[in-house]
Order: C-alpha cells, then sequence, then structure tokens
C-alpha cells in the first residue's frame, strides 16, 4: 500500500513542521500554541494507529548517503510502533495539560517552548520508527538538544542552566560515544539497517566473531545508559527536574529517558548472546533499582522522589534486558509510562494549588481537592503494585520471569537477584504510599490553605493515564494479548491473568507489600543512613568535577597560547614555518650545500640592490624609535620592488608597491597605540632566541628560494610551465598568477578571502565595542 | 593625523580619482596584463585611504566598509555556487562569449565575477580598519 508507506514519514515529519509553525504562530497566538501541540501529537497518534492497523510492519526507504550505506529508512515494527504510539499518545495528554499549566509568558517565549516540544516529539519519533543506526543517532541526539531547550526553559535561574547543562553533557556525550559503535557495527557489517542486523545469523555471527565486537558493544551500552541515566551517569535526571512539569513529564517519564530502554530492546538480538552482556547490564540495572529507589524514599521534594523512582524503574528494565527477559518489556514499559506520567502532572497539579513541591510543606489536601486526590490514589497504586492495577501485573511478570530466566535458574545469583529486587520493588512501594500520604492525608498545613481543585484541563490529562492503568489491569486479556504483540520479543507469551493464580510470583508480591509497609513506617531510620557517604565520593559530584578541570584546562591552555603578546605569536607562526619547511628540505635531503649559485651572471645593480637591501634590512633592526624602524622597513619594501623591476615581473611588482604603500598607512594609523619602545629590556637569552629564530628563518626561505628557481628543480617539478600553458587554454587568461588566483587556486582564495572578510569585521567589531565602553 | 592640510586636499580633489579610476582598469585588464582583483583592491584602499588622510575620517565613514566586504564574499560565494547549480564542481569558471556592438567579440570569463568579490572584500576590510583605526586617533 503506497499510501501507508507515505504515513511513516509523515508521522515522523509532521511534529518538525509543526514545530516551524509554531515558532512563526507563537509569536501572536502566545499561550494557544499548544493546541498545535495537541493537534500534532494526536495526529501522529492517529497515524501510529493506522500503521498498527495494518498488521505487518510497514516500511519506507530512501536513499540518503548511498556512498556510505546510509540511507533514510523507517520501519514501524511493533515495538517501535509500541514506542511511537506512547510518544504521541502522551505528547497529546501533555499538550493539553500544558494549556492550563503554563503560566502567562511573552507570546514569543510560549511558542519557543511549544516549538521545542514539538521537535522533541519527532525527534522521539524518529528514534522510535528509524530503522537505520546513522538516522537513529541523528533523531537520539535531536532529542538530548532540544531536551537541553526544554529543560532550561527558566534560563533566567542559575539551576535552569545547570541542569539542563548537565542534562545536555551527559546524553549527547553518551550519543557521540554510541555513535563509534554504530560505526563499528555498520564497518563490520556492511549495512546500518537494524532489520537486516536483527534478522540476518550470518551477519550477527560475523559480528560476533570480529574484533570490533566487544567495543561496539560497550560503546553503545555506553550510549543507551546514559540516556536512561543508569548508575553512574543517574544524576542528571534529578537535576533536569528544574524543567516545566508537562516538560518532566514527558522527557523524564514518558518518553527520553526510555529511548535508553528502546536501544538496549533493540539491540538485545544482536548483542544478547555476548558473554559480557548481562555482567555488564545486570549489575548496573540492580544497583540502579535500588539505588533509586531508596532515594525515592528519602527525597523531599515531589518531582524528586518521582524522578528518583523513575532512574530505578529504568534500572529495573536494564536489569530485565540484562537478563535477555525481554517478553515483559511493553507491558513493564506502559504500566511505568501511565502512573508515572499520571504523578508527575499530579505533582504540577499540587504545586499549582499550593505554590511548594517540598512534601514536609504538604499534607491534608485531600477534602479540598478529592479528584487529584482520587486520581494520586489509583496511579500511585499501580506504582505500588497493588491489585489489579497494571503495576501489579508488571510486577507479576517481573517475578515470573525472575524464576525462570534461562541465565539465572538454580544460581545462587537468582536468589541474590530476587532479594535485592524484593527490597528495591518494597522500597519504591513506600515511596508511592510517602507520596499520597504526604500530599493528601494528614492534618492540612498553612501551605494548603487557599488551595483549590484544579480545572478539568489539568486533572483530565492524568485521569485518562491513571484511568488506563486501572482498565488495562482489569481487562487482563486484552492486557496480555496487547503486551505479547507489542514486545520487542517476537513471539511473546506472558501471562496476565485477572485472578492471579497462587504461587511464587503472588508470595513475592505479598513479601514486598509486607517490607514496603514496613519501611514505609520505618523510613525515618532509612533515611539516617544517607549520611555515612562523604559528599565527594558521589558521581555527581566527580562528574561535576571533572567538567570543572576542563574548563580550567582549557582556560589555562588558552592564556598561555593565547597571552595577547604579538611577539610571541609572531615567533610561534615563524617557528612553525621554519620546522615545517626545514622538515620537508631535510625529507628532501637537500641543505644549504646544493644551492648554486652563479656569481659570474650578477651585475652590478643586482649588487647595489642587494647591499642597499640588507642596509636597509640592519636599519630596522638598529633603530631606536619605532617610526624609524616602520621607516627602514618600508625602504626595505621598495627596494624589493626595484629588484621585480630588475627581474622584469610587473604582476609582482605592482603588488609589491600598492602593498608597501597601503602597509606604511596602516602603521603609521597604527603607531600612536603601540606601548613604548623598548628593545633593551630584553634579557640576553631572549635576544640569542629572536637573532637564531631570525637567521633560521633566513636560512631557510633562502634555500627554498633558491632551489624553486635552479634549473634542476624546474627540470623535475615544473608546475610553473604547466600553468603558464594552461593558463590561456583552459581559463581564457594570459595572465597566469591572476589566473591562478582566481580560477585554478579559486577555492583557496575564496578560503582566504573569508579570513580577510572575518579579520574586518574582527576589527570593526572589536574597536567599536572598545569605543562605546567607557 | 588627519590635519586640516590644504596641500594635500588639493592634490587629493585630483589623486584620489585617478587611482580610483586606474584601480578599475587594474581590476579589469587583471585576465590578461597586469593587473586582478586583489592588487585593484589595495591601489583602491589606497586612494580611500588618500580620501581619508585629506578630508576627515568623518566622510570616509560614511559608507559602512564592512557590508562592502560582506557583499564582495556573497559575490564570490555565488560565483562559485553557479556551477554547482550548473552540475558541476564548486568554483568551476566558463568563459562567455558576447557580441557586443562597438567592441565587437568580447570574452567575460565567470571567473571575474568571483575576482570582483576579491576586490570588494579587499578594499571593504582594508578600509574598515583604516576607518576605525582612524577614529580611534580621534577620541
Amino acid at each position: 500500500m503506497p499510501q501507508l508507506e507515505l504515513v511513516l514519514p509523515a508521522v515522523v515529519f509532521a511534529p518538525f513542521a509543526a514545530a516551524a509553525l509554531a515558532l512563526w504562530v507563537g509569536k501572536f497566538a502566545g499561550q494557544r500554541t499548544g493546541v498545535l501541540m495537541v493537534l500534532a501529537a494526536a495526529g501522529s497518534f492517529l497515524g501510529c494507529l493506522q500503521l498498527a492497523a495494518a498488521g505487518t510492519p510497514v516500511g519506507f526507504v530512501r536513499e540518503w548517503i548511498p556512498s556510505l550505506t546510509v540511507s533514510l529508512s523507517l520501519r514501524a515494527d511493533p515495538f517501535g510502533l509500541f514506542f511511537a504510539l506512547l510518544i504521541s499518545g502522551i505528547g497529546t495528554l501533555v499538550g493539553i495539560y500544558a494549556l492550563g499549566y503554563m503560566p502567562a509568558l511573552a507570546p514569543r517565549r510560549l511558542g519557543q517552548f511549544y516549538a521545542a516540544l514539538l521537535a522533541f516529539m519527532g525527534a522521539m519519533l524518529g528514534v522510535a520508527l528509524s530503522d537505520d543506526l546513522i538516522l537513529l543517532f541523528v533523531f537520539w541526539e535531536a532529542t538530548s538538544v532540544t531536551s537541553f531547550i526544554l529543560i532550561g526553559f527558566w534560563y533566567e535561574q542559575e539551576e535552569g542552566r545547570k541542569g539542563a547543562w548537565t542534562a545536555l553533557q551527559v546524553t549527547a556525550l553518551g550519543g557521540m560515544v554510541m555513535l563509534a559503535g554504530f560505526i563499528l557495527v555498520g564497518l563490520t557489517c556492511g549495512t546500518y539497517s537494524l532489520q537486516q542486523l536483527t534478522q540476518s545469523r550470518e551477519l550477527q555471527a560475523r559480528l560476533a566473531e570480529s574484533s570490533a565486537f566487544v567495543p561496539a558493544l560497550l560503546l553503545i551500552l555506553a550510549g543507551a545508559l546514559t540516556k536512561s541515566a543508569q548508575w553512574p551517569f543517574h544524576f542528571w535526571l534529578p537535576r533536569a527536574m528544574v524543567a516545566p512539569t508537562p516538560v518532566s513529564t514527558y522527557l523524564h517519564a514518558a518518553t527520553m529517558v526510555k529511548a535508553g530502554i528502546f536501544l538496549l530492546g533493540r539491540m538485545l538480538p544482536l548483542f544478547g548472546a555476548a558473554w559480557l552482556w548481562t555482567p555488564v547490564l545486570l549489575p548496573i540495572g540492580l544497583a540502579t533499582f535500588l539505588l533509586g529507589a531508596y532515594q525515592a524514599l528519602t527525597a523531599t521534594d515531589l518531582k524528586a522522589i518521582l524522578a528518583r523512582s523513575t532512574v530505578s524503574t529504568l534500572g529495573l528494565f536494564t536489569a530485565i534486558y540484562g537478563m535477555a527477559t525481554p517478553e515483559q518489556d511493553a507491558l513493564g514499559i506502559f504500566a511505568h509510562a501511565t502512573y508515572k506520567g499520571a504523578l508527575f502532572l499530579i505533582a504540577g497539579i499540587v504545586e499549582h494549588a499550593t505554590h511548594t513541591r517540598d512534601i514536609r510543606q504538604l499534607g491534608g489536601l485531600r477534602h479540598r481537592m478529592p479528584v487529584t486526590f482520587t486520581l494520586a490514589v489509583i496511579a500511585a497504586a499501580s506504582m505500588a503494585g497493588f491489585y489489579p492495577l497494571l503495576g501489579f501485573h508488571a510486577k507479576e511478570a517481573y517475578y515470573e520471569s525472575l524464576l525462570h530466566a534461562p541465565l539465572l535458574a538454580g544460581s545462587g545469583l537468582q536468589a541474590a537477584v530476587i532479594v535485592l529486587s524484593v527490597v528495591a520493588n518494597a522500597l519504591i512501594f513506600a515511596a508511592a504510599v510517602r507520596f499520597v500520604a504526604g500530599i493528601f492525608l494528614g492534618k492540612p498545613s498553612e501551605h494548603v490553605g487557599h488551595a483549590h481543585e484544579a480545572s478539568p484541563v489539568l486533572w483530565g490529562p492524568p485521569a485518562i493515564l491513571a484511568g488506563l492503568a486501572l482498565v488495562m489491569g482489569l481487562l487482563a486479556p486484552t492486557t496480555e494479548h496487547l503486551a505479547n504483540a507489542f514486545s520487542s520479543h517476537l513471539g511473546a507469551s506472558i501471562h496476565v491473568a485477572f485472578v492471579p493464580a497462587p504461587g511464587w510470583p503472588l508470595a513475592l508480591s505479598a513479601i514486598t507489600t509486607g517490607l514496603g509497609i514496613l519501611f514505609f513506617w520505618a523510613r525515618a531510620g532509612l533515611d539516617a543512613l544517607r549520611g555515612w557517604r562523604p559528599a565527594w565520593l558521589s558521581t555527581e559530584y566527580l562528574w561535576d568535577a571533572a567538567m570543572a578541570g576542563v574548563v580550567a584546562g582549557a582556560t589555562a591552555f588558552s592564556s598561555r597560547w593565547q597571552s595577547g603578546s604579538l611577539r610571541w605569536y609572531l615567533s610561534g607562526t615563524l617557528m612553525f614555518t621554519v620546522g615545517l619547511s626545514g622538515l620537508a628540505l631535510w625529507h628532501g635531503g637537500l641543505s644549504l650545500r646544493d644551492v648554486v649559485v652563479h656569481f659570474e651572471e650578477m651585475q652590478w645593480y643586482g649588487v647595489a640592490l642587494c647591499a642597499m637591501l640588507t642596509a636597509s634590512a640592519v636599519m630596522v633592526v638598529r633603530s631606536r624609535t619605532r617610526i624609524g624602524a616602520a621607516l627602514a622597513l618600508t625602504a626595505n619594501g621598495f627596494l624589493t620592488a626595484a629588484l621585480f623591476v630588475v627581474y622584469r615581473s610587473p604582476d609582482i611588482l605592482l603588488t609589491q608597491i600598492l602593498i608597501e604603500s597601503v602597509s606604511t598607512i596602516f602603521i603609521l594609523l597604527v603607531l600612536y597605540f603601540m606601548p613604548p619602545f623598548r628593545i633593551d629590556g630584553f634579557s640576553p637569552m631572549r635576544k640569542a632566541f629572536h637573532v637564531a629564530l631570525s637567521l633560521a628563518v633566513g636560512v631557510c626561505i633562502f634555500t627554498f628560494i633558491m632551489f624553486s628557481t635552479s634549473p634542476a628543480f624546474r627540470e623535475t617539478h615544473n608546475l610553473a610551465a604547466d600553468y603558464l600553458t594552461r593558463s590561456l587554454a583552459d581559463a581564457g587568461g594570459a595572465n597566469a598568477v591572476n589566473v591562478i588566483i582566481v580560477d585554478f587556486r579559486a577555492i583557496d582564495t575564496n578560503a582566504e578571502i573569508t579570513v580577510l572578510m572575518v579579520v574586518g569585521l574582527l576589527v570593526y567589531g572589536l574597536l567599536r565595542s572598545r569605543r562605546r565602553s567607557p | 593625523m588627519t590635519g586640516d592640510t590644504p596641500i594635500l586636499r588639493t592634490v587629493a580633489r585630483f589623486a584620489v580619482p585617478l587611482t580610483a579610476g586606474v584601480s578599475v582598469i587594474i581590476f579589469l585588464q587583471g585576465h590578461n596584463l597586469p593587473g586582478g582583483g586583489f592588487i585593484a583592491g589595495v591601489m583602491a584602499a589606497g586612494a580611500g585611504a588618500m580620501y581619508l588622510l585629506a578630508f576627515g575620517v568623518a566622510k570616509a565613514a560614511r559608507i559602512r566598509w564592512w557590508k562592502v566586504s560582506v557583499v564582495g564574499l556573497l559575490i564570490s560565494v555565488l560565483t562559485g555556487t553557479g556551477a554547482l547549480l550548473a552540475g558541476r564542481s564548486y568554483m568551476d569558471h566558463e568563459i562567455w562569449h558576447f557580441h557586443l556592438p562597438i567592441v565587437g567579440e568580447y570574452e567575460l570569463p565567470t571567473a571575474t565575477f568571483f575576482d570582483l568579490g576579491v576586490y570588494l572584500i579587499v578594499l571593504g576590510t582594508l578600509m574598515t580598519i583604516f576607518v576605525e583605526m582612524a577614529q580611534e586617533e580621534g577620541r
């Protein structure tokens, strides 16, 4: 079906077009630009539904960079489509919510906000639906960049800038590392197509045998783990909570942080058999699972609680892929997206109503905000894993897979993983209970005094999400069917039963609940555990220190090399010139001894000119005043011009005279600003260095010129004759010098004149700004 | 140093247009005879400097010289891009032949447009620096 094939790029690129439109429309429409977001997201959602209804995966391939086997290739397989539905569906809800949430700001700024949100959605859909690894990378980095803009929305605040900056550092760097991994895979296998890579046994075998296998695996994992905020890169996510709440919901609960998880799901068929896969992913996943859950229970900021628990759940997914038990992934990811999205939106509603996000200052809101309270109870119950909500089924499926994972079965490791998982889940349970209890139960605090229920625009979107968590939990057979159909594992067969069968998973759930209640009561004691660790022993601190080190190093390097001393710059340039030409001479086995000088050919005027040139050069050096040196230099230049008269080179003669005139004017203009001429102040060492450098430059340039004009050189490397013969024939110009400049070497000239223009602009800008400032 | 000098002013009244005119001739003949965009631009800047010295910075600064250099770069780059659009490589020049009524057969290489860009950039940049420096001094 050709129309269906075109739906795929429309789904991905329409949000980008809408983003461009939003930038423009936003100038007039302001807050109402959000309607565009809702429409674009809903449109993409419908497009995805149409693709899902097709039954078979739809593909769209166009040539992009054929020479590198990179193509613009999209593919709607079930797992990608599942993600795309999640992205566009929650995008619609977040768009509606933002209409009620975003404060009245300058219209232009709101337009920019929605444009960034739309572009982010497009990039995210691109990640989900790309079939080409390079294309996936491009979209991947686009999500990093757009999320940087979104997190830094409150850029007036130090925290906002810092949070955005950290997120960009970690995720964009991770993405670039991942690109290196992709390229290794592409070079080894000769294709970047995910479909081919994951389905062809032959390509997988070729990759597994190559030496690039382990580096590629580790590089790609680095990209996935940074994006999904896994330990030790988890710190960027809580910092990113400075973003407006719709952004936090969309990026940091429902979509972007799951991109890393999504990539793991994509890579599992390719790398899952590697011996490194489980030892890397399982410990990192479980550590993040546990650490995040603990921090979620002890955090005090509402969004921090949710962010930490998100980190924790992402750790759970990493562990699931690490154990190569991907059958449950769609169920787990969907369950998390619904309850966590709802809770984030509810946190935003509470902040809107009470102007605080500190859970210690909240309480007793249940009477004032009954609807929000009900929704929070449903969503938190799903998070805690209460029967019969979707979260319960996800947890059951997880315990089920722990008991039967082929990688673990029967080993001591299995028991350890089960114990850690139960503890972490119990902590999450306690955090969910605390979230509801802390905000809505107990006595009203003074902060909730004037709080009132939010408008339907605000509670509608979380109501839909919480409703999904409830309804999907109740409709067990439908949930089972969808979870299996959309899993990254083809032919998944997990069981979701309305009435849970008695057995170990149910027992583990019961233990989790009991332990969770215990943790909730003992949370003050758990909080005290935090003090054991010194501040410097956190990856967050180490990362900041490393980044500060990079900046300090760059500053030190720049201030050393870019010292502002013109003598230092000139010495550096000359040293480089001498070094390069010296190397060339040495490489060619040439030295001064090979220069042929015919003294019998020299005429009296040649000798006289050379004597005057030498005399003027000595005068430049011996002059006690700057103007004296300048005049001697000018004399030297005009004498050089006279030399060209002798050698009948009118073009260069003209150039030389003009350049000399203009540079004399120039020197006279700048003379006024120069610091005192203190040539005697130099140390003997420095003088010796200057003399040595000058001598080296003189000898090198002299040798070079003598070689290039020697008959022996002309016979062997006759570039000049080539240019001279081709000048008129190929370029229609008799002046070979000019033809070289404007035709043969036009691209060089192009670069040179660009530099020249930039220099002019810099002088203009620098002097103007200096004059304007007092 | 931009003092009121009647002698310089009298000379400049003739010398500036003369130098500027010669620079145009040198530019036009550049493809076949000594000349070309670069030195013609330098010569025009020399004329500009003479004008600046004789009549003062304020008059010389009436033209935004940096804009001249930007226009120059645009002309150069667009000349090269023209070949690109015609399906050949960047900066691939060709020669246009015209049949003009009086001059007769006339050759115009597209490289001349590129050279015009060079001319304007050299003139614009040098004049920017001269004018800014001279204004700095007048402070």
